[in-house]
């Protein structure tokens, strides 16, 4: 499973900083389960600034799912707050922080985003 | 929606609407029930005592959040002989309370059999019009001995109501009963309370944490007086723009909702009882609107929209960068993604009002940390109107849905189907892009120039952005310029053909700034003639267009927040007789429905129908038809932020006498305004 789920969270870690993230500060720990074992990743944020490890520490926002699931969020095929509002991620502590890391994953890898008009092109 | 002799009581997006009696027996047509999170939890709510149903006599509706019945046994014609009262008092905060009293009025001692018959069928609110036959999750009842519990689950998804009651009671799968002894003149008392839970796997609910003020009764109580306080004073000659005032204000604190992602603060939802939830463009127009009286929900919309504003392309929920969201909902057909509102993107006016907001919002309040704080998201609002919104490549925003199956044909305020058309009646094709929008972003532009000089410290960007602005200015009045009638297009077609027909949109472009000033007379000329104006106020769409109905929805009736707006921009473009003659129109409207403007009513001329004729569907309180005697207000008594003080130069008719508005809050501390009527309108009537 795993390797898109690291190499999302890798890749965060190395960037470092992220823009979007820059009104929010706060540690938040996914934990994703699959069957007895779970599996941590902390990501603490300081105003934008991203620093991400795998303690099982305490944290402002817990979030909850399953490791298929959470991979399907990091590739942008499923959306985070509809997981969310189904009951499939669940959230502890501070829902905000989900709530704006959730705008970092990437979107769908077949949105077509906005097309020009072209003249008798449907 | 639903029927007018329903009652409503609220608090943020928890909600009753039930019979006069208090019962609730949900039906498509009238679409009753107890709903919280865009869902609904109660379906079935019926009192009876010895197996018959009770009568109203009466029911008071004491606060938005809290309403009482006063009912007998039997029929009608059984009144006299009523030898009980029943009283029912109920409540919404975080949860639901009922407290029943039934008296015994008779010599005799009596024995009752009290029922409460209660179900839920668990609708989502897009579904509460439909006959509810295949929901896919599975319902379900569960009578334990102190309480009932009815739920619904779909995979993990769970939503449960729990009714439990101070005085033990009998509680069966479908419902639950007393039986009581009174004794003469003796009354019996019980409280019930049903909490509406949203349950993920680990049993946590999904609301954790929002409640934005206490759930008891004394506490919304206490909330509801500070804000009454907060908010300016206004007093008239005449009562009834007073009244108006105060019933806006009680209404726009029933309106706040806390969405899930801010923790507690508020911002004004769309409206009532189908529409409380966070709308892009009608919680910002509501916000420039009631600023000079409620300005702490502009800072909290702008908040929020910027914290979900769009970071990615996604074709179902039409989301790009830079986009503000359009509808946030939490029902079940959002969680499933059988509808986009999670949230949903499709509105192309949300993001330049966006950046008009913030503008006006610093220019009252002085509020320079916040435009420093969404500086970012303006600039991204600005790549978005720049670089995703102008499909054909001509320096529009235009708009044309990728979610063809849920999402929205017309991403403007217009939003009905059939609300964009040419002068023959015919649809254009899409891409389609309106004309107001495009004054939209010519002022988000003109505004967002500003703040990058004054606060962003980046005088190239304004340069830019005012170079883009005129240009935008020049091309618009070139290209939507109506020669045989005198006015703005409605909307232009992907090759540029004008869709030709007059309509209130115009003078949303006054408010804009965009009219150039050789055409403004035009403009106001036609927003008060006889094809715009009906007395009342501005029709969507003039009579004598092909599309004209005076009850289509977007063809025709009367908006109050759309004329509100025309009034701004009359005032602005410095016609202040026309702006207060269609101001007064308006607020003669509020008197036929006891100062609270419905969303819209006929655009029958006044002299033929003589009071204003509610739209048959219309939604009441609506956020923006709440906040449209607040703006008229506002324009009448030309309240302008100018150099860190408030300029006052009213312009009233003479019929409305004197007015004071006291303790108007702003970067000033509080000041006062007053005014008196002194304007002739007459010679405009005609």
């Amino acid at each position: 499973m795993a390797d898109a789920i690291t190499r999302f969270f890798e890749d965060l870690d190395q960037q470092g900083y992220e823009p979007l993230l820059a009104k929010i500060s706060g540690a938040l720990r996914f934990d994703l389960h699959e069957g007895p074992q779970t599996t941590h990743w902390l990501v603490r944020i300081d105003r934008g600034s991203i620093q991400v490890s795998r303690e099982d520490m305490e944290a402002d926002t817990v979030v909850g799912t399953s490791p298929a699931l959470f991979e399907e969020l990091v590739t942008g095929r499923e959306n985070g707050l509809a997981a969310l509002l189904r009951g499939d991620m669940t959230v502890t502590g501070d829902a905000r922080l989900v709530v704006q890391v959730d705008r970092i994953f990437p979107g769908s890898p077949y949105a077509r985003g906005p097309q020009r008009y072209r003249k008798g092109v449907q | 929606m639903a029927p007018s002799h329903t009652v409503r009581i609220l608090d943020g997006n928890n909600f009753v609407v039930c019979e006069a009696t208090g019962d609730i027996e949900a039906t498509p047509t009238e679409p009753t029930g107890l709903f919280s999170i865009d869902t609904r939890f109660l379906s079935k709510w019926v009192l009876t005592v010895n197996g018959e149903r009770l009568n109203a006599l009466s029911y008071d509706d004491l606060q938005y959040y809290e309403s009482r019945f006063f009912l007998v046994p039997g029929l009608a014609t059984h009144y006299v002989d009523a030898k009980l009262s029943i009283i029912r008092e109920r409540a919404v905060g975080g949860s639901f309370r009922e407290h029943i009293t039934i008296l015994n009025h008779d010599e005799k001692a009596v024995d009752l059999d009290i029922r409460m018959d209660a179900g839920c069928d668990f609708a989502d609110l897009f579904e509460v019009k439909d006959e509810i036959l295949n929901k896919k999750g599975e319902i379900y009842a569960e009578a334990e001995p102190d309480r009932l519990r009815l739920g619904y689950r779909r995979g993990n998804f769970k939503r449960e109501t729990i009714i439990s009651s101070s005085v033990p009671a009998r509680y069966d799968r479908n419902g639950f009963a007393y039986s009581i002894h009174l004794e003469p003149n003796e009354q019996w008392d019980t409280d019930i309370d049903v909490q509406t839970l949203a349950v993920g796997p680990g049993g946590r609910d999904l609301r954790f944490g929002l409640q934005v003020h206490g759930t008891e009764r004394l506490a919304l109580q206490h909330d509801l007086e500070e804000w009454i306080a907060k908010a300016p004073k206004v007093n008239s000659e005449h009562d009834k723009v007073a009244a108006t005032y105060r019933k806006c204000i009680v209404d726009l604190a029933a309106l706040r909702f806390s969405p899930l992602s801010l923790g507690g603060q508020t911002l004004p939802a769309a409206g009532l009882p189908w529409f409380m939830t966070m709308f892009g463009r009608d919680s910002i127009l509501t916000c420039l609107q009631t600023l000079p009286f409620t300005p702490e929900l502009s800072a909290t919309t702008l908040r929020v929209l910027a914290s979900l504003q769009g970071t990615r392309f996604d074709d179902f929920r039409e989301e790009d960068p830079g986009r503000i969201l359009h509808e946030m909902r939490y029902g079940e057909s959002a969680a499933f993604e059988e509808q986009p509102h999670s949230p949903y993107y499709g509105s192309v006016d949300a993001t330049p009002l966006f950046v008009v907001l913030l503008d006006e919002y610093e220019q009252w309040s002085g509020d320079a940390a916040l435009v420093k704080e969404l500086e970012q998201e303006c600039r991204r609002a600005f790549k978005w109107i720049d670089d995703y919104a102008d499909l054909v490549g001509n320096g529009y925003i235009w708009y044309e849905r990728r979610n063809t199956d849920t999402g929205l044909e017309n991403q403007c305020w217009k939003d009905s189907w059939d609300s964009i058309s040419y002068r023959d009646g015919t649809l254009p094709p899409f891409p389609r892009a309106t004309c107001e929008v495009q004054g939209y972003a010519y002022d988000a532009k003109m505004r967002g120039a500003r703040l990058a000089r004054e606060f962003w410290d980046d005088p190239a960007y304004a340069e830019q952005l005012e170079r883009e602005a005129a240009a935008l200015k020049e091309r618009f009045n070139r290209d939507w310029w109506v020669e045989d009638g005198g006015y703005y297009a409605l909307a232009l077609d992907p090759d540029g053909r004008q869709c030709d027909v007059l309509s209130s949109n115009i003078g949303h472009l006054l408010w804009s700034g965009i009219v150039d000033d050789d055409r403004a007379e035009q403009i106001a000329n036609h927003l008060v003639g006889p094809r715009l104006f009906t007395g009342w106020g501005v029709r969507t769409l003039a009579e004598g267009e092909v599309r004209y109905n005076p009850i289509g929805y977007h063809n025709g009736t009367v908006w109050p927040f759309d004329t509100s707006f025309c009034a701004w921009g009359l005032r602005r473009y410095g016609f202040p007789e026309e702006a207060a003659t269609i101001a007064s129109g308006i607020l003669d409207a509020a008197r036929y429905f006891d100062g609270r403007l419905p969303e819209a009513f006929g655009g029958y001329p006044r002299e033929q129908t003589k009071f204003p004729v509610e739209y048959p569907t219309a939604c009441s309180p609506q956020a923006w038809s709440t906040g449209a005697p607040l703006l008229l207000l506002r324009t009448m008594l030309g309240l302008e932020p100018h150099e860190g003080h408030l300029a006052v130069e009213p312009r009233l008719p003479i019929g409305m006498g004197r007015i004071e508005v006291l303790d108007i809050p702003g970067r000033w501390g509080r000041v006062d305004a007053f005014a008196r009527g002194r304007l002739d309108l007459h010679s405009l009537a005609g």
